[in-house]
């Protein structure tokens, strides 16, 4: 799998290289937008990283150029703004996710995997890490073989934990996904549902499989191993 | 009619200055006539005294007593006519004319003329019967004797008669002069200043929404098209600054954040060295913190700056704040829960106002969040949306520790904390409240809070109401553009809110 960082801060594009190539990918990077177009010329990628405040040739001008040859490779955008008017903007220019700067790299990197594999996703109906299993049809939830009983927000709050197991959400991918951004200012929101969940999934259990993450975020993992 | 209108208060000026040079000018003719008419009276007083003196009474030595009686008696009847004459010598009456009549005038209790200052002068007395008279006595030099005094006299009543009447017209006329000067002043001045009216309605309707609208340029030619061209002009770098502004923070805030990103970054890394101590990995944890805070801080900031500058378009769609108000209560329930907080919203009739979801949204979360935060555990949290008049309203009333008075003026001010201490353990920034009334502002609305120490918070937010008909939904989406992607976004929100209750597998408590 090849990706395409064109991002002119080359500490933000070294820090998103070494954190792709860690997990065995191919990284190149690029300073400008005019360069990054020859690069997409040339080479064929799987993903493409944008920085959308570029000098020279700016983001949205490269984005466009890059969808007039090629429609289908992946582009995630990296952009300091962030009203609502502009995302709905960006994907109107054809990026399929962005994510805004300041990010947690775990943030940047569950899109990229959610990007590379959108071919085929495999939507069982059934989750499962280690004895937690979720069933979507009937929306059941069981811990070894025991029920869970979760209320409407907890089970989608633990569907979105089991479908990225193993990986650091952040509370702001929580946030977006399980409610709506009109919660981004109050974080603890996330912590308090987090905690509930945890008391009805872990408690009682000797290996706990919710985990927090200090200064990024929760992860579940199917041992109980502290991170 | 407003006492400070342009209007009103140009008549009432000029309707004052034509009041007063009215009263002058009353003044003056009122005097000048009274002047003319009394000198006129002692011209002829003094007139006829003479022509007595030249034609009778020189002619009374030559032509004898008997002549000189027939011939006053014949010209100057007695008991008859308005005027009065009467002839002495030293003291002995001559001739006297008597009393007039029609009106009548005593005049035998006249006094002789006995004061030298009267001769050949005029000077007033009162007759028995009341009125004033005024009298002309011309002294003849007698060859033989004292000098032959001849008085002749007229009351000033007809004088007085002219004069009442004259200043009966005055008084009645002044205050008809005024009141139609002024309606023709009012009339004028509306006249003229309707232009400005029209100026006035359009420069409102440019200033709220986008700043592309022009005024119309009135083409007269006079101070009025000036006014137009210069405010225009004025709407020409009011853009540029807004503008300016707008690339400003959008430059700002990118600056702030490639920063973040990297500290961000590099501190993640770290956590991820296997070599790193327990403690190093909690102090990296509690930076990485930080940064979110101060990322958080940066974005609330910049969302402030580009509401308050108009830079971020508002996307209005017909939004209903009583089913959005019942969701986010569904939504927030556990955070009140946690705190043994009960957090109820008062159901009613869906009460719409034109607005863009995701913010107002923002500002629901906001204020039951504050109201969860500074609630102690036990108390009560109540959402409530209605319609009053025009005006959508929502009040977030809490039972918590409340706001000290001379701290309310404040709570709306960035980075604000009424209590300092506790605040900060809450997590809070400071900017929670800025951005509601923000985007209240943003909303042609405004927020407002009542609140005592130990007393509870109740805060209230009025929007403008939309009528829920069929044609309010099509013209919020004409007029506000861009159109399709706003109701595209409403729809999405609707969808989500079905969601939501359709997914509940159990109750949210």
């Amino acid at each position: 799998m090849r990706i395409l960082i064109i991002e002119d801060e080359p500490k933000v594009s070294e820090l998103v290289k070494r954190g792709l190539v860690a997990e065995r990918y191919a990284v190149d990077t690029v300073a400008n937008g005019r360069e990054g177009l020859e690069f997409t010329e040339v080479y064929s990628y799987d993903l493409i990283i944008l920085d959308l405040m570029l000098p020279g040739l700016a983001g949205p001008e490269v984005l466009q150029r890059i969808r007039r040859t090629n429609t289908s490779v992946p582009v995630i955008a990296l952009t300091a703004r962030d009203s609502i008017d502009d995302k709905v903007q960006l994907f109107e220019l054809g990026v399929d996710d962005y994510v805004t700067k300041p990010f947690a790299f775990a943030e940047l990197l569950v899109r990229v995997k959610a990007l590379l594999r959108r071919g085929p996703v495999s939507r069982s109906s059934t989750l499962r890490i280690g004895d937690l299993e979720l069933d979507r049809l009937t929306q059941q939830v069981k811990r070894s073989g025991r029920r869970v009983d979760l209320t409407a927000k907890e089970y989608s709050l633990l569907e979105y934990l089991m479908q990225n197991a193993e990986r650091v959400l952040s509370r702001n991918m929580i946030i977006e996904h399980v409610w709506d951004q009109s919660f981004d200012g109050i974080t603890n929101i996330v912590d308090v549902y987090v905690r509930h969940l945890r008391s009805k999934v872990d408690d009682g259990y000797n290996s706990k499989m919710i985990h927090t993450v200090r200064g990024t975020g929760y992860v579940l993992r199917a041992t109980g191993i502290e991170p | 009619m407003n006492r400070d209108s342009l209007r009103y208060r140009v008549t009432g000026f000029f309707v004052g200055w034509l009041a007063l040079a009215l009263v002058v000018f009353s003044a003056a003719v009122y005097l000048g006539v009274k002047t003319f008419l009394a000198k006129s009276l002692e011209h002829t007083l003094a007139d006829n005294a003479q022509n007595i003196a030249s034609h009778y009474v020189v002619q009374r030595e030559a032509k004898g007593e008997t002549w000189f009686l027939k011939e006053m008696t014949e010209d100057f009847p007695p008991d008859t006519g308005d005027q009065f004459v009467r002839v002495t010598q030293g003291g002995k009456v001559l001739y006297t004319s008597g009393d007039m009549r029609n009106p009548y005038v005593s005049t035998s209790k006249l006094p002789l003329p006995s004061d030298p200052a009267w001769v050949n002068a005029i000077h007033r007395e009162t007759a028995e019967s009341g009125q004033r008279l005024m009298i002309y006595t011309f002294a003849y030099p007698a060859p033989d004797g004292p000098p032959v005094l001849v008085e002749s006299a007229a009351t000033i009543d007809p004088i007085k008669h002219v004069l009442r009447s004259l200043l009966l017209i005055l008084l009645l006329t002044t205050p008809i002069i005024l009141v139609v000067a002024s309606i023709g002043g009012y009339a004028l001045m509306s006249r003229s200043l309707r232009p400005v009216v029209v100026l006035t309605d359009q420069a409102e309707r440019v200033g709220r929404k986008y700043m592309g609208e022009r005024l119309p340029v009135i083409r007269s030619g006079d101070e009025l098209e000036r006014l137009s061209l210069s405010l225009n002009r004025m709407i020409d770098r009011l853009e540029d600054t807004l503008a300016h502004n707008h690339r400003f923070s959008a430059d700002a805030s990118h600056e702030l954040r490639t920063p973040l990103t990297i500290i961000r970054g590099q501190l993640e890394e770290l956590t991820q060295r296997p070599d790193l101590s327990a403690e190093a990995k909690d102090d990296v944890g509690s930076a990485l913190e930080e940064t979110d805070r101060m990322s958080h801080i940066v974005e609330s900031l910049m969302a402030i700056t580009r509401l308050d500058c108009g830079g971020e378009r508002i996307q209005m769609v017909p939004v209903d704040l009583m089913a959005m108000a019942s969701v986010t209560v569904d939504q927030m329930h556990l955070l009140a829960d946690e705190k043994n907080i009960s957090l109820i919203c008062e159901t009613g009739p869906p009460v719409y106002v034109a607005g863009d979801p995701m913010r107002l949204k923002q500002v629901m979360v906001n204020l039951l969040d504050n109201a969860i935060k500074y609630t102690t555990p036990g108390g009560a949290v109540s959402v409530r949306v209605a319609a009053e008049g025009e005006q959508a309203v929502m009040i977030v009333a809490d039972t918590g520790i409340g706001i000290p008075e001379e701290a309310l003026p404040f709570v709306f001010d960035r980075f604000y904390r009424a209590d300092k201490a506790r605040s900060r353990e809450s997590g809070g920034v400071g900017l929670g409240l800025a951005i509601v009334k923000s985007i209240c502002n943003a909303h042609d609305g405004s927020i407002s809070v009542k609140s005592g120490d130990g007393r509870g918070t109740m805060m209230q937010v009025d929007l403008p109401l939309l009528r829920p008909s069929p044609t309010h939904a099509e013209d919020a989406g004409q007029v506000m553009e861009p159109a399709h992607r706003a109701h595209s976004l409403g729809h999405a929100l609707a969808r989500e809110r079905m969601e939501e209750k359709e997914t509940r597998p159990a109750s949210a408590s």
